[in-house]
């Protein structure tokens, strides 16, 4: 008899002690953060988080008169200083596993993230599926505290909103917390971010009149790619060179494009498959790094009078398209190479995996040699498909 | 209890009027003890008939007793024969009496088995034998429909109060001389019939010893239910799983004796026992032999799922609401959450709120009058599903939690498990309060050690999946076609197990036609 009651004496000890992380948290006593901003004001941080009103969003309750979510907006020296100090306005306090979206200042962009990054990934309450953004033209602050429609809770409507961009019209990129880490300690490639932007009335957007229009006075947008040299943010790619950076990253799922006519007007081409490599190889002690892109696309809009019945005519379109996508990742890498200076496509890895032993060389100053680096690029596009209808209205008109 | 031991040796006396004094004595005259003294033949032998009123059919002992004795005899042989004196009970049992079972007395502690049991004693002045003759016949509730354990396909019948017809409900679907059928009786007081049946040849000989071992053990004033020798037989008493079967189903008590089972009927009551029991076991119904295989098989499979649903649901929802909101969605989380937004208390006194709230309303359905019983449901569905959130003491994610739980357990076949199951939840709620989903792992990993250990008359509790026999998986999560189910649980016994040789079954060649 004493043999069983020892073991359980025994079991419920290491119950106790085995536990590790012992948090017993009630629902109700969450602060459920899922978007935070970080800015910089008088050499600290203004840290701003976004957490959710659960009353005022769920569906049984809606229509409720109170803002589907709060932002507090801190100073501190560091991050976690910052976040306890918002106990000081919040009831409950932060919990951050449901972040959502991480908009990085401009200013803290420009001075370098390592030091936000940090915290972020020391952290363990944090989840790291969130997206890291860049505010341009407007402080982190100002974008979190803007309120939305269709997505109640405006880091849902940003984290969604990049998502779908990102499959569908391809001028994004989404950044997770590892990889933007990976792409920052690479020697061989520079990191990029999203960079969001807010339009119309900064003053009206955190108010209710803002949910009310059927056009949004203040809306928020992604636009563009942050070019970071490090951690430090160097400058922009526009929307092309945004798609051209996303085609040599094999990034591309979907997107428009368009190519003209020889005789006036447009035909615009939805892009439904693509596929891109990366060789890196040295010739003569020079690296050089050779893109080959594979698109499929279907017909999607035709302006013009032209038989597309033809072989011929489809060939020519193929071939402009290929030029043009050519035309964009030209653009992205002759910015980022005479422009920034900064290795952003992974050139760098491309040569290391190629030539390993080259690489150790070519390492301490790939910068400079990225500069005067040969890049091959070969696209071959392919029309698929017309859509439901073969020739254009326009030609049976003149008929 | 002097009076009983002294009443076992007493044998009975050759003057019949001493001995009907001394049966007067013994039952206190207890006026539903019939004793009709009557004198028969040329020679007036003197004779009483004894018999208890309410258990012996009247129509058997007037048409078949009385009639044969005193008017059928009159002027023939026998009447010759008995004036002898010397052996009129032999004579009469032999030519006289036309019922269909007699027996011999010759103690008070037989007359009176035979007397309550609903059997008529005739008992001859200068004789120390008494007559028995099979008169048993009492009203009984007759053979419906089973209560507990209904069928959608299947048989309707089940078992009644009443040992004879059990047996006989059983013959009838086996009709092999091998099914053995022994009985005895427990219960100094009640005296009651338990009745072992198990086939030949099929059953293990050593399992049918013990439970004949242990039921001989039993000594118990009375015996009033099946849940007595349950009680009294099984393996292990602290353990919240039972270890014994049971069944209403006549059907379903074949199918165990087929498998090599022993069944155990008690009179009185329509339960009968099955041993050795499996944890598998309870997770089948006799329905899943009646369906097709892959419909049985999704059911089967439902069950088990629905058995894990009703364990670890409430407590799973307190763990991860109160210690992993991080593995979440973040939509459910805010809804979640916003559910929660005013409700006091914490989560998990709000789940043992809910769930014993159900567990009350369960009994009281259970015991409620039945013209009551509706009224309880409404009450049930008002109170906990409606005012009890509206009032922002629970949150409606509770009520969805223990609803859940409950229309699983429901799932369960035997009611027993379902028992078992309905206990541990509380421990595993408590043990998720305060230590999350590690509580919960722990907890569970104690309650599969404990199945594992457990013995049902020397079978493995948990087998065929501890220890695994890949062969016998046939018949546990899944449910195989028939011709495919060809051999017996070896768990069980061990004794021809082999059970059929059905080849797929297909149209036939032309060759052979």
């Amino acid at each position: 008899m004493r043999k069983p009651i020892t073991m359980a004496c025994l079991f419920l000890l290491l119950l106790v002690v085995l536990t590790g992380c012992w948090n017993r948290r009630e629902l109700n006593e969450l602060a459920i953060a899922v978007a935070m901003g970080v800015d910089k004001k008088d050499n600290d941080y203004l840290v701003s988080i976004q957490i959710v009103n659960p009353g005022a969003v769920a569906a049984q309750r809606a229509g409720t008169d109170t803002a589907p979510v709060i932002t507090y907006s801190t100073q501190g020296t560091s991050i976690f200083e910052a976040l306890r100090r918002t106990t000081t306005k919040s009831p409950r306090k932060i919990y951050l596993s449901h972040m959502q979206v991480i908009v990085l200042g401009k200013e803290v962009a420009e001075e370098g993230i390592a030091k936000v990054l940090d915290f972020l990934s020391r952290d363990h309450e944090f989840r790291t599926d969130f997206f890291l953004v860049v505010s341009k033209d407007a402080t982190a602050e100002e974008i979190l505290k803007t309120l939305t429609l269709l997505e109640k809770i405006p880091a849902n409507k940003m984290f969604h909103s990049l998502q779908s961009s990102n499959t569908a019209w391809a001028a994004t990129g989404k950044a997770t917390l590892d990889k933007l880490i990976s792409d920052m300690t690479s020697e061989g490639k520079h990191p990029v971010l999203t960079g969001i932007t807010l339009d119309g009335a900064k003053d009206i957007a955190g108010t209710k009149e803002n949910m009310q229009r059927i056009d949004s006075r203040a809306l928020l947008r992604y636009e563009g790619l942050a070019v970071f040299k490090k951690d430090k943010l160097v400058g922009w790619l526009n929307e092309e060179e945004s798609k051209g950076y996303n085609y040599i990253q094999n990034e591309v799922k979907s997107t428009a494009e368009y190519v003209a006519c020889p005789n006036g007007g447009n035909i615009a081409l939805e892009i439904i498959r693509t596929n891109s490599e990366m060789k890196g190889k040295v010739v003569r002690k020079k690296p050089e790094v050779a893109i080959e892109v594979r698109v499929e696309a279907n017909i999607s809009e035709v302006q013009c009078n032209m038989d597309l019945a033809k072989d011929k005519t489809i060939r020519g379109l193929e071939a402009k398209a290929a030029e043009k996508i050519k035309g964009f990742m030209q653009q992205a890498i002759s910015k980022a190479q005479h422009k920034y200076k900064a290795d952003i496509f992974g050139f760098g890895e491309a040569v290391h995996r190629a030539e390993p032993g080259f690489w150790k060389k070519a390492k301490q100053n790939w910068d400079e040699e990225f500069v005067g680096l040969d890049v091959d690029m070969r696209v071959d596009f392919n029309i698929r498909g017309l859509g439901t209808i073969s020739n254009s209205y326009l030609e049976t008109k003149e008929e | 209890m002097e009076q009983c031991g002294s009443l076992r040796k007493e044998p009975l006396q050759a003057c019949l009027d001493a001995n009907l004094k001394r049966i007067r004595e013994i039952s206190g005259g207890s006026t539903d003890i019939i004793i009709r003294e009557v004198r028969i033949g040329r020679s007036e032998i003197k004779m009483a008939i004894l018999y208890t009123e309410g258990l012996a059919d009247k129509k058997v002992i007037t048409d078949f007793i009385l009639e044969s004795l005193m008017l059928a005899i009159k002027e023939t042989e026998i009447d010759l024969k008995i004036s002898d004196r010397s052996h009129v009970s032999r004579v009469l049992r032999d030519f006289a009496l036309t019922v269909s079972d007699t027996n011999e007395v010759s103690d008070f502690d037989g007359l009176f088995a035979f007397l309550l049991s609903g059997d008529a004693v005739i008992l001859v002045d200068g004789s120390p034998c008494g007559i028995a003759a099979s008169s048993r016949g009492w009203k009984d509730r007759g053979v419906s429909e089973p209560a507990a354990q209904t069928v959608v396909r299947g048989p309707r019948e089940s078992f009644t109060e009443t040992l004879r017809t059990n047996t006989a409900l059983i013959r009838r679907r086996i009709k092999d001389p091998h099914l053995w059928l022994e009985t005895i009786q427990i219960g100094r007081v009640t005296r009651t019939d338990v009745a072992i049946m198990y086939i030949k040849g099929i059953a293990n000989e050593k399992i049918v010893q013990e439970v004949r071992d242990r039921l001989k053990r039993i000594d118990i004033d009375g015996i009033l239910e099946s849940g007595y020798i349950e009680e009294l037989i099984q393996d292990k008493t602290f353990t919240p799983f039972p270890t014994v079967h049971n069944t209403e189903r006549p059907d379903a008590a074949a199918a165990g004796l087929l498998e090599g089972r022993v069944v155990i009927l008690v009179d009185g009551t329509p339960f009968v026992l099955m041993v050795p029991a499996l944890f598998a076991q309870f997770l089948q119904a006799s329905e899943d032999y009646y369906q097709r295989w892959d419909f049985a098989t999704l059911i089967r499979q439902i069950r088990y799922i629905s058995l894990f649903i009703s364990l670890l649901v409430p407590s799973m929802y307190i763990a991860i609401t109160t210690f992993h909101q991080e593995i979440i969605p973040p939509r459910l989380l805010i809804s979640l959450a916003s559910q929660r937004e005013g409700v006091p208390f914490p989560a998990f006194v709000e789940a043992l709120l809910m769930e014993i709230t159900f567990e009350i309303l369960r009994e009281a359905g259970v015991r409620m009058p039945r013209a009551i019983g509706q009224s309880i449901s409404i009450v049930g569905t008002l109170v906990i599903g409606q005012a009890a959130v509206e009032a922002g003491i629970v949150s409606p994610a509770m009520v969805i939690v223990v609803a859940i739980t409950a229309i699983a357990n429901f799932v369960i076949p035997a009611f027993s498990v379902g028992i078992s199951i309905r206990m541990l939840r509380f421990g595993l709620m408590a043990l998720a309060a305060s230590f999350g989903l590690y509580g919960i792992i722990l907890g569970v990993i104690v309650i599969v050690l404990h199945l594992c250990s457990l013995r049902s008359f020397g079978a493995p509790y948990m087998s065929p999946f501890a220890p695994f026999h890949l062969a016998e998986q046939k018949d546990t999560l899944f449910r195989l076609p028939l011709w495919a189910l060809f051999s017996r649980p070896r768990a069980i016994s061990q004794n021809d197990t082999i059970r059929e040789n059905n080849e797929h079954p297909h149209p036939e060649s032309k060759q052979n036609s």
